[in-house]
This record gives structure tokens, C-alpha cells and sequence, in this order.
């Protein structure tokens, strides 16, 4: 656990001591700010933020997974691979770790981008607060699911950087895993097909959603859990099988 | 304590070490020769668990490096070939984060850190990013980082590749130093390194060991003699030179070699096995009124004997 917690920290750190983490939170706090105030069609539910008259973040929301399947992706790329490229995964790999503990303490430090990227969002909470009189449920629920959904992108991202020593290969990987797996719920209607129920058990929006209505349901939980342990898990066995090469 | 049984590993199709095996004792200093390519590399990254043979075995104290992986590199302190580092920390914040995984204690952190940057001469750049240092400054690191936790076994790949000649000696008296009390494992292509710093030799080429044992053993196993050259003035002594040198005890022959600028008479005298026939000699021009102007016991030639054992 010591272990795991200096190596997130170095992966913490890493991150806000190069200009990656602010130039990605600032591209992330725009866009979302642009999206959020200003009536963007695309994608967009109808209920924009000032017509709708209700005082709601689900847009800001919808939003917020939007971008961070573009953006966590950039985040978690360098994660493995940049180890790889500069060989400084030899030096990782002949300390007194395991590979279990490398990738998870990995993870945890994106996790902490995350956490601070998704903090700085809470300003839009407090001017709904401020301007209307919100239901708190889907708020916090938002958040959960904001963060589950993260955390499983992240995951996802790991693992890609895991198999390759590119970080553009892992970053593309990413984000078409990630973007796949969030939007596959639209798969049927976009074919003119009825909605199935397979894709949804599969989409990570349909299970944010869920989550994000407020009604926080031990499945939707599970599903992501699924999700992250499974790819951290698949990340340690990928670098633990480089080995045999 | 390190044991290496018949150690093979295939990358795919290429078989990169065929059956490698040898064992180090405590407080040896080996050095790792052979042409690049031979599996040097190879076989450390093995030794410390980076990869994993193919075939073979390797117990550290007993320990086998893939079963109880963690236990034994908690034993060595590793330097990789061409040093990596993390360019964006400082010298400072990456020893740091070393020795936190190494589990040295906070307490000690610092002193660890300024001691050993004390060693390896980076103390002055301690509070540089790693990135902004030069080559020799890098490798420096990378050795700094390796002895952080005062390990029993120090890998080192290549430790004075891209050091000036100064930093060169420097490096090669602190891996002395080390070997004082623990086991050093070194590897070069660079054979002046091997003479200068150790004491056991491990001739690697094409997968294979080639030869194993002292610099003296392997040069007297491939048939390198034992050999002195003097260069004597006999002034109104003992004559002829030659004949007076072949009747000492031990010698086998002496024969006359050219030599730019020569004063006296130089000759190259072979003595059987291991005798050190310099006493005898200096007593012989002593007695027979010779000046000696030089003599030395001829450096082992390994250039040639690596050559010879690599070029198969």
C-alpha cells in the first residue's frame, strides 16, 4: 500500500509539474463552460441551460462524460508507455514492486487529476444553487457518476498504455474503446433498430445515466467497479507477461 | 550468493543467451565482457527480474528471482543500460522518490540522499531537474539511485558509458571502493575497465560463456604467458645477456625484441606458470653488474585474448 501511494504520488505530481495537467483542465473548464452556457445542438439534450428554465446540471454532465472521453485518454496515455519509450519501466520494474502495485499506484494518480479536474466544476453547482433551487439527488448523483465513469476511462486508458510503447497509439486505442463503450447505447436507434437491451447493459452512458438520475443503483456501481478492476487488472498481467517475451 | 543455472532466452526466433551459467560470491567484482549483442544485457535484466529466462534459473541467497522477485531486488541496487531517468524530477525529488519505494526510512531520507550524492559527485546538481543535466550527470544519478538503499549486490550496466575520462576513473575507483564490502556485477565492452576494476571476468559471446576466471587464469588458460620484458645495460658485466637470463630458474626463453629508442639490450623473457621472476632478475643485474633500465611483467594482453574467444 506504501508502495502504491508513493508511486501515485510521483504519477500526481508528475502531472502538475508539466504544463499537460493545466493545459488539459483549462481546455476541459472552456469547453464545458461554451457548452454549458451557450446552445450547442450537437449531442446536446434539449433542455439547454437557460431555456429550460429549470434549474438542472444533466446537460453539464452529459457534457462533462462528453469531453472526458476525449480528454482522459490524454491523460492516462503517458501512464505506461512513456515508461516504456524512456526505459525507465526497467527501473520501475527491478525496484521492490510488483507489477500490481505500479499499476494501480498509476492509476490512483490520474485518479487525482480526475478528482481535481472534476472539483473545479463545483462552480457550476453553486451558481444553480444560487440562481434556483435545485434537487440535490441528482447533483450528487451526477457526481458519483462523473467520477465512476472517469475512473473507468482512466482504467480503460491504462490498459491501452499498457500495450504499446506510443502514447499516440495509446491515446487512439483509448478513445475508441472509451467512446465505443459510452455510446454504443445510440447503436440501435442510429441503425433505425428498437432499442435491446444488450447494448445498454454494455453502454457506460446508459449506466451513468442511471446513476446521474440520483436513484444510485448497486448495479450501475457494479458495472463500473467491473469495468475498473477488470482493466487494471488486464494492465498488470500485460506488463507482467512482457516479461516473458 | 548469486546463481546462475544454465540460463537460456529466446527473443521470438533469436536466441539470445544459450545456456549461460556461473556463480558469484560475496564480495566478488565480475565484470561482464563481450562484443555488443553477446547478452550482457540480457542476462542482468534476468538477474534483477526485469524479464524472465526462457529457460534456467537464477537464485539470489537462495532465492529464485521470478518466485520471490520482490525480496530479491529489495537485494540489488540496479543501474540499466544507458542510465533512464525520469527527466522531469530533480536529482533530489527522484533519489527521493528511490528511496521511498526502497522503504528507507524518513528519517534517514536526507542523509541517505546527501551521502551517496557525496559518492557519485552530484551533489551539486541535487537540486537540478534531471533533464536539464549532461550524460555524465545522468549516469551518475543512475548509480546514485542504485546504491540509495547500501544494497549487498550492485548491477551495473555499463556504468561509464558516456563519462569523460576523468569521471571515467573517478567511477571506476568508487565501484573499487564498493567492492570492498559487497558483490559487484558489472558489464563493458571496454577492457581496460575490466583490468581496472575487477577481479573475476565472465567472457560472453553469442549467448555463450566463453571463459570465466581471473584476468591471470584466463590468459594463462588461452595459452597468454607469463611474460617480462627488460631492457639491460650491461655495461662491462656479465656477457652474453641472453645467456646469463636463460639460466635463472623458471625461465623458458628470452629472446631479443626491438624497441624504439633502446639504450640497452631489450629482451622478452617467458617463465613457466606463475612465477614472478622480477626478484631473480634484479638480483641476476645486481650480481652481474648490469644496469637495469626497465623491467616489467607484460600487462595481459586481453585485447587479443577477446579477440581470439569472439571471433568465432
Amino acid at each position: 500500500m506504501r508502495n502504491v501511494l508513493t508511486i501515485a504520488r510521483r504519477e500526481f505530481f508528475a502531472y502538475f509539474g508539466s504544463p499537460v495537467a493545466y493545459i488539459a483542465i483549462a481546455v476541459f473548464l472552456v469547453l464545458l463552460g461554451v457548452t454549458f452556457f451557450f446552445k450547442i445542438p450537437f449531442l446536446l439534450p434539449k433542455d439547454d441551460f437557460f431555456e429550460a428554465k429549470e434549474a438542472t446540471l444533466r446537460p453539464l454532465f452529459e457534457w462533462m462524460v462528453f469531453l472526458f472521453t476525449i480528454i482522459l485518454p490524454a491523460i492516462s496515455m503517458r501512464l505506461l508507455a512513456e515508461e516504456r519509450k524512456m526505459g525507465t519501466l526497467e527501473l520501475l520494474l527491478t525496484l521492490p514492486l510488483t507489477e500490481t502495485e505500479v499499476v494501480v499506484g498509476k492509476f490512483l494518480g490520474a485518479l487525482g487529476f480526475l478528482g481535481v479536474a472534476t472539483a473545479l466544476t463545483l462552480a457550476y453547482p453553486i451558481l444553480v444553487t444560487v440562481l434556483g433551487n435545485p434537487d440535490p439527488g441528482p447533483i450528487v448523483g451526477g457526481y458519483f457518476g462523473v467520477l465512476l465513469i472517469g475512473a473507468a476511462y482512466l482504467a480503460v486508458g491504462l490498459l491501452a498504455s499498457a500495450w504499446t510503447g506510443s502514447q499516440i497509439t495509446a491515446f487512439l486505442v483509448a478513445i475508441v474503446i472509451c467512446a465505443a463503450f459510452t455510446f454504443v447505447d445510440r447503436l440501435p436507434e442510429a441503425l433505425g433498430l428498437r432499442a435491446f437491451e444488450a447494448t445498454n447493459l454494455m453502454s457506460f452512458n446508459a449506466h451513468f445515466r442511471s446513476i446521474a438520475r440520483g436513484v444510485i443503483d448497486t448495479r450501475d456501481v457494479v458495472f463500473f467497479l467491473s469495468v475498473i478492476v477488470g482493466a487494471v487488472a488486464l494492465a498488470s498481467h500485460s506488463l507482467e507477461s512482457r516479461k516473458w517475451k | 550468493m548469486i546463481e546462475v543455472q544454465n540460463l537460456v532466452k529466446d527473443y521470438g526466433p533469436i536466441r539470445a543467451l544459450g545456456g549461460v551459467s556461473f556463480t558469484v560470491q560475496r564480495g566478488e567484482v565480475v565484470g561482464f565482457l563481450g562484443p555488443n549483442g553477446a547478452g550482457k544485457t540480457t542476462c542482468m535484466k534476468i538477474v534483477t527480474g526485469f524479464i524472465a529466462a526462457t529457460s534456467g534459473a537464477v537464485t539470489v541467497d537462495g532465492k529464485d528471482v521470478v518466485e520471490d522477485g520482490v525480496e530479491v531486488r529489495r537485494r540489488i541496487g540496479y543501474l540499466p543500460e544507458n542510465a533512464p531517468v525520469y527527466p522531469d524530477m530533480t536529482v533530489r525529488e527522484y533519489l527521493a522518490f528511490v528511496a521511498g519505494v526502497r522503504a528507507i526510512p524518513a528519517a534517514d531520507v536526507t542523509r541517505r540522499i546527501n551521502d551517496v550524492a557525496m559518492r557519485v559527485g552530484v551533489v551539486n546538481v541535487l537540486g537540478q531537474e534531471i533533464g536539464t543535466l549532461s550524460k555524465g550527470y545522468r549516469q551518475r544519478t543512475g548509480l546514485a539511485q542504485a546504491m540509495i538503499h547500501d544494497p549487498e549486490i550492485l548491477i551495473l550496466d555499463e556504468p561509464t558509458s558516456g563519462l569523460d575520462p576523468n569521471q571515467i576513473v573517478e567511477i571506476r575507483e568508487l565501484i573499487k571502493d564498493l567492492g570492498r564490502d559487497r558483490t559487484v556485477i558489472l558489464s563493458t565492452h571496454n577492457l581496460p575497465e575490466v583490468t581496472a576494476t575487477c577481479n573475476r571476468i565472465l567472457l560472453i559471446h553469442r549467448g555463450r560463456l566463453v571463459a570465466d576466471g581471473t584476468p591471470a587464469s584466463i590468459s594463462a588458460a588461452q595459452g597468454g604467458g607469463n611474460t617480462f620484458l627488460v631492457e639491460i645495460d650491461p655495461r662491462d658485466g656479465a656477457h652474453p645477456v641472453a645467456d646469463v637470463l636463460s639460466r635463472l630458474p623458471g625461465v623458458t626463453s628470452v629472446l631479443p625484441v626491438e624497441k624504439a629508442g633502446a639504450i640497452g639490450e631489450p629482451f622478452r623473457i617467458a617463465a613457466i606458470g606463475d612465477t614472478d621472476l622480477r626478484p631473480a632478475i634484479f638480483d641476476l643485474a645486481v650480481r652481474s653488474g648490469w644496469a637495469l633500465i626497465e623491467m616489467r611483467r607484460e600487462r595481459l594482453d586481453l585485447e587479443s585474448i577477446f579477440q581470439r574467444l569472439t571471433q568465432s
